[in-house]
């Protein structure tokens, strides 16, 4: 499956019978963290996705037709969830760094990482005290 | 499935069979901007309405097969349908 986001959509009226009635979306397909993927595809909405959104797609034959109920259609992308949440784990994607989503991603770990010990030691700090202070409340 | 141009046709009267009939144009593949990518390919016209200028949507590989009238035919791209219009926020590119 592929993630992508709705920028628009396609219309046409003379198509082939399987498209009747069905709503055609075009799809910037978009890397895990937002960024631009590598192009576009048009795409069949089976859920009610709108413009704006960030969707779930398939690009293959023999799912999209089974999807459709449809067995001899030639279809081949649908749109087949919409996106609420997508998590990359830190460090995760670095392996294999997309053009366009290399540059922001270091930086942007290394904003994450700089705050955290400093909140870190804190909590430490604060857990510590009232710690101390009802051990002197059980021994008084 | 893509957005492309239709810029040409082609004759081909010594075909697979299963092909008869089926009218072959060339179409340049676009991007969402209109915009030529890629080189042109051949594909078979499945709505059989298509013509030089138009702007269509194609379907690739095996799916292209099955918009044909016999499914089990030598075709890899086809057209599927005649676009009237693309709408995005930008507006009609």
């Amino acid at each position: 499956m592929k993630l992508a986001r709705v920028v628009g959509t396609v219309i046409s009226t003379i198509n082939v019978p399987v498209y009747d009635d069905r709503t055609l979306l075009l799809c910037d397909l978009v890397a895990p963290d937002g960024s631009p993927g590598d192009g576009y595809l048009i795409a069949v909405d089976t859920v009610g996705a709108g413009a704006g959104e960030t969707v779930l797609l398939i690009d293959e034959g023999n799912s999209a037709r089974q999807i459709l109920g449809a067995t001899d259609a030639p279809v081949r992308t649908l749109i087949v969830g919409i996106v609420d949440v997508v998590e990359v784990a830190p460090g995760e994607g670095q392996a294999e760094p997309r053009a366009g989503a290399a540059p922001t991603r270091p930086t942007r770990s290394r904003a994450r990482a700089r705050p955290g010990p400093k909140p870190a030691r804190k909590a430490a700090s604060t857990a510590e005290e009232p710690a101390r202070r009802t051990r002197r409340r059980r021994t008084a | 499935m893509q957005l492309a141009q239709v810029v040409g046709t082609v004759v081909a009267s010594v075909k697979s069979p299963g092909l008869e009939g089926v009218a072959l144009l060339i179409v340049q593949p676009l991007d969402r901007g209109l915009a030529p990518v890629g080189g042109t390919v051949v594909a078979a016209d499945a709505v059989q309405m298509a013509g030089p200028g138009e702007l269509v949507y194609i379907v690739a590989a095996r799916e292209a097969s099955l918009a044909m009238p016999e499914p089990f035919v030598p075709v890899d791209h086809a057209i599927v349908g005649i676009v009237d219009a693309v709408t995005t926020a930008e507006g009609s590119p």
